[in-house]
């Protein structure tokens, strides 16, 4: 009895996912079909199925524009991309650290100023922080992405993990540092361990936000053989040109695949349980 | 963050581990946000000398820029929708989906990909053809019998149509709640249980205690971003119908970019700044009474 | 103790290469020294490096905006130059239109453009207002004798206080592009000279054959720049402000007959609902459900677009049209302009080298047959000659880009044309379509923006 109510609920319970996931991401699946339709069927019909399946557009848009293909695009972007991500990782536990474990001064100043820069929109400081980045001779290269991941530029990292780094309790360091531990023996052996899901986060969403980043790539990559992909899949949409819908959403299905898998092989990192039991409370 | 007069020796060491943000701070950060506060003082267009007029933007803006309380009311509105929205929303779904049933690490996979495309253009295509008045939307609304909607056309409803697709890319905060959920020690609910507590009391007196911080951090960062956001209003509606979704972002977008005025997208954004600021303070201020920490 | 000093040095050697890292970075003081003295080396170094021997390495970087088509084009005749000039490279920096000149203003600003630009002949004249950005090509002798000396001589085309800054790609203009089985069926005559009240007669008309048709596909951007425009042109004989003293030519009374004949384009259904249009603004008339389906008899559209509105409703056949004119108007109000310029900016080091490569871009016959019809109708004599040729020049284009030259109304100034000018204007339309405020008030609402602009 016990046994056919649980699968019930089972079944149940993937009813329901099955039935938001269907919610949530019929536009997406829209998009997909959308990548076998002519210009004609996208916008003239609201019908779900092309007429006919064919990997033409697939294929043509796999060749970009002009003489640089996506393979390029696809290259640059992970050399754009992936070292930002790591330095960004890094920059940001350790300044998250120093915020959340030290009580030091000027602390609470600082950490008013960390805060701020968060909150001053980002397009007026385009043409100043472009001034700045020109002259140190970083346009047309990826130091504009790398620097600031290097140096904790965006406030949302460290700041999230300090909140993370709050969640967990002091006693876990107090007994380190009883051990005879130093604080970065402290940071590295017995808190960074524990962050690794809000540390893989923190990566995932700066590999994602970098990676469909168009403005900043826009401002400060010139060269068409550096383009990333968000640039890429901008590139031949102008308004005095015929542009094939069906290749634009083709490649951006294809841009999305890497994120998608990302996310799933990650996945387990942050969302596997971890042994805190028995620390807190 | 609790500020204590007499520090630890050990206590100096956080210099260097702040030491990147500090570097970056001084070298990175700190001009560029400096000039443009010293730029929203003056008629500045790109390109040309910056010419100062003392609180001139700042007066316009508020007593002869008709768009401005407009686009100020939007903006609020925006957030008020699409905050509570995205987190209510991500919340839920995380609960939902942190679970161990066959197949979980794909379903959390299909219910992030909405949020993995962004702002890139095959979203704002998609979403244009979802809302067309004759498109998918309406061409459901017409099977089930009802009337249909002018999505994007109509001054009432393009507001709720790009709030729409902000709360439907929740994804990220998913994720952090997701993540956060995993934090919270099983002990706690076995202990629960022992006692004889209900699903309910589990949630409310382990579960939003327990993750508060993160809550609290979504909060604010949802908040700041829904008030600075531009890209949903732009790529679906440009600001219209009759400036119904013209949200302050992109206004001073226009101003900067379109119009050449420098000098008054950045009081623009200044004015933003500090009406986020206004709303950190109260967020902040509410913490106390509902954010637990473990450090405490 | 040894741990926490491990600990200590790790965290500084970090620091340290993180000092070295950002090592070549200038402080801001020296940065703005440097911004400001800028054009000057600019200058200096066109006098020094101008004489550049033909073995000496180049390299320029040429942007623009295009969709692949053109990319394309432009690449080949930048191969064929490079392969006649080996010391020579040329970057191509190529995108899409959103944002091109968002980031081309950043690098004017900061002394980055590339050598040679693209540039929308609408933002042209803030660039040359705001600082000196462009060389005139005459003084590196440029072959322009293939170009008609009124076309390249107008502002819009490049010309300013007698200084070539920029050189027109094309022939664009506006016109109305009709659904020609589609009007005789419905008997409507567009091959002759009409009024703007013929237009609302017209459309009636269209509502009457069938209420799921208009007769115009329309959105506000357009009916700003092809109607209101042209109306206010043809009814106050000169363009809406004056370019020397920067006020208005045209008074409230003035301003509100054109509006008060938007309003009748909606009320009386000669375009579709503004509602309904505003999910078609822009340039995204051409994915109008209804112009797909053939539900339009005309539509307001600029030559260097008739190809992408053909394109997204093939089937129908197309003819080219006049827009109407006002009786006893002295001035036609609508001209035919360049759809962009090239422009050789002032920071180039091999200033001669651009503009042998831009002589060789609008005058060689093997450049020319490559670019085609890429920019619109190409603008010399010459280049429209061989694409005719080689077919790359569609029908309906050319007879475009003939009505346009042949009406030579005077183009907009310089302030109308600013993209705040249009903008109050859009907000307009969009508020009388809408029907959310009175003409009389929209009028005197714009009437105060807009003199609010010369200043």
């Amino acid at each position: 009895m016990k046994v056919k109510n649980r699968r019930l609920k089972m079944v149940r319970d993937y009813v329901i996912i099955f039935l938001i996931g269907l919610v949530l991401l019929y536009p997406i699946i829209w998009m997909v079909f959308a990548t076998f339709k002519t210009n004609e069927e996208i916008f003239g019909s609201v019908k779900l199925l092309p007429e006919n399946f064919s990997f033409q557009y697939y294929i043509e848009g796999w060749k970009g524009s002009g003489r640089v293909t996506y393979t390029n695009f696809f290259i640059n972007t992970f050399l754009l991309v992936l070292p930002t991500t790591i330095f960004t990782v890094i920059s940001a536990a350790l300044v998250a650290y120093g915020f959340a474990r030290f009580n030091f001064p000027f602390k609470k100043i600082l950490f008013v100023l960390l805060i701020a820069m968060m909150m001053l929109p980002n397009s007026v400081v385009i043409i100043p922080r472009y001034t700045l980045y020109n002259g140190f001779k970083w346009v047309n290269t990826y130091m504009p992405f790398y620097a600031p991941a290097l140096l904790c530029c965006n406030s949302f990292f460290p700041y999230m993990l300090i909140q993370f780094l709050r969640g967990l309790p002091t006693e876990l360091d107090e007994s380190a540092y009883m051990d005879g531990c130093g604080t970065l023996k402290t940071f590295t052996h017995i808190l960074l361990p524990l962050m690794k899901p809000s540390l893989f986060s923190a990566g995932l969403f700066q590999f994602l936000w970098t990676y469909n980043d168009y403005f900043n790539s826009l401002i400060f990559i010139n060269s068409v053989k550096k383009y990333p992909i968000s640039l890429a899949l901008r590139m031949s949409l102008d308004a005095e040109s015929v542009v094939q819908w069906g290749k634009v959403m083709a490649m951006a299905a294809v841009a999305v695949l890497p994120v998608i898998l990302l996310f799933f092989a990650a996945q387990r990192y942050f969302v596997e349980g971890i042994a805190t039991s028995g620390l807190k409370g | 963050m609790k500020g204590k007069a007499n520090y630890r020796k050990r206590d100096y060491q956080a210099f260097l581990y702040i030491m990147p943000w500090l570097i970056g701070f001084a070298i990175l950060q700190l001009y560029p946000f400096i000039s443009s506060f010293i730029f929203s003082f003056a008629d500045y267009s790109i390109g040309a000398k910056p010419n100062f007029i003392g609180v001139g933007n700042y007066k316009k803006l508020f007593t002869q820029d008709k768009e401005f309380w407009n686009s100020l009311k939007v903006t609020v509105l925006f957030a008020l929708y699409t905050v509570p929205g995205k987190l209510i929303m991500a919340l839920a779904v995380a609960m939902f989906l942190n679970r161990d049933i066959k197949g979980i690490n794909l379903i959390r996979t299909l219910y992030y990909i909405p949020s993995l495309f962004g702002g890139s253009v095959a979203v704002a295509l998609l979403w244009r053809l979802m809302f067309l008045d004759n498109g998918v939307m309406n061409a459901m609304l017409t099977a089930l019998h009802l009337p249909n909607v002018q999505f994007i056309g109509d001054t009432r409803y393009a507001l709720k149509t790009i709030c729409a697709l902000e709360i439907w890319q929740f994804g990220s905060s998913m994720v952090m709640f997701l993540a956060a959920l995993k934090q919270v020690p099983k002990s706690l609910y076995e202990a629960a249980q022992i006692d004889g507590a209900g699903k309910a009391r589990m949630f409310f007196s382990i579960t939003l205690p327990q993750i508060s911080p993160i809550i609290f951090f979504n909060l604010l960062n949802q908040m700041i971003q829904a008030l600075q956001n531009f890209t949903s209003a732009s790529v679906i509606t440009e600001g219209g119908p009759l400036k119904a979704t013209y949200v302050l972002g992109l206004k001073l977008y226009k101003e900067g970019f379109s119009y050449f005025k420098m000098g008054y997208a950045s009081a623009i954004s200044w004015v933003v700044f500090t009406v986020i600021v206004a709303f950190t303070l109260l967020i902040f201020g509410s913490s106390k009474f509902w954010v637990h920490y473990g450090d405490e | 103790m040894k741990k926490r000093l491990f600990a200590a040095m790790m965290a500084m050697a970090m620091t340290a290469s993180l000092l070295t890292g950002c090592g070549g970075g200038s402080s801001n003081g020296n940065q703005a020294a440097s911004q400001t003295g800028g054009e000057t080396d600019a200058a200096k170094k066109d006098e020094t490096k101008g004489t550049a021997s033909s073995d000496e390495e180049i390299t320029l970087r040429m942007s623009w905006w295009g969709g692949d088509e053109r990319n394309e084009a432009t690449l080949q005749v930048i191969e064929q130059f490079e392969a006649a000039h080996p010391n020579v490279t040329i970057e191509a920096e190529y995108g899409g239109n959103d944002g091109y000149h968002d980031k081309l203003a950043t690098q004017l600003a900061s002394g980055t453009a590339p050598d040679i630009v693209q540039v929308d002949p609408e933002i042209f004249p803030t660039y040359v207002a705001t600082g000196d950005y462009f060389l005139d090509y005459k003084d590196y002798g440029i072959d322009l004798s293939n170009f008609e000396e009124a076309y390249i001589g107008i502002p819009i085309n490049g010309n300013y206080d007698g200084k070539q800054l920029g050189l027109p790609t094309g022939i664009s203009g506006a016109g109305i592009m009709v659904n020609k089985d589609l009007a005789d069926a419905i008997g409507l005559d567009f091959s002759k000279t009409y009024s703007w009240e013929d237009l609302i007669t017209m459309g009636k008309k269209v509502r009457e054959y069938d209420d799921s048709m208009y007769l115009l596909c329309a959105n506000k951007e357009y009916i700003v720049n092809l109607v209101v425009f042209n109306y206010a042109k043809q009814l106050i004989g000169a363009t809406v402000f004056d370019p020397e003293t920067k006020t208005l030519n045209m008074t409230e009374d003035q301003l509100k007959e054109i509006f008060g004949y938007v309003k009748r384009l909606y009320d009386e259904e000669v375009v579709p609902p503004a509602s309904y249009q505003a999910a078609y603004s822009g340039d995204n008339l051409q994915s109008d459900t209804n112009w797909i389906g053939g539900k339009y008899v005309a539509a307001l559209t600029y030559i260097s677009t008739i190809d992408v509105m053909v394109a997204a409703n093939p089937e129908a056949e197309y003819v080219m049209s006049e827009l109407p004119i006002l009786d006893g108007a002295s001035e036609a109000g609508w001209a035919s302009n360049t759809p962009q310029v090239f422009a050789i900016t002032s920071t180039c080091e091999h200033p001669e080298m651009a503009a042998e490569f831009m002589d060789y871009f609008f005058n060689d016959d093997q450049a020319l047959a490559a670019l085609g019809a890429t920019r619109s109708v190409p603008p010399t004599e010459k280049a429209r000659k061989i694409c005719t040729e080689n077919g790359s020049l569609t029908q309906v284009t050319m007879e475009g880009a003939n009505i346009a030259a042949a009406m030579g109304g005077t183009p907009n100034d310089k302030i109308s044309s600013s993209e705040e000018s249009k903008t109050i204007l859009f907000d307009s339309v969009e508020t009388i379509g809408y029907g959310a405020s009175s003409v009389e008030d929209v009028t005197k609402d714009a009437i105060s923006l807009l003199s609010g602009l010369g200043q």
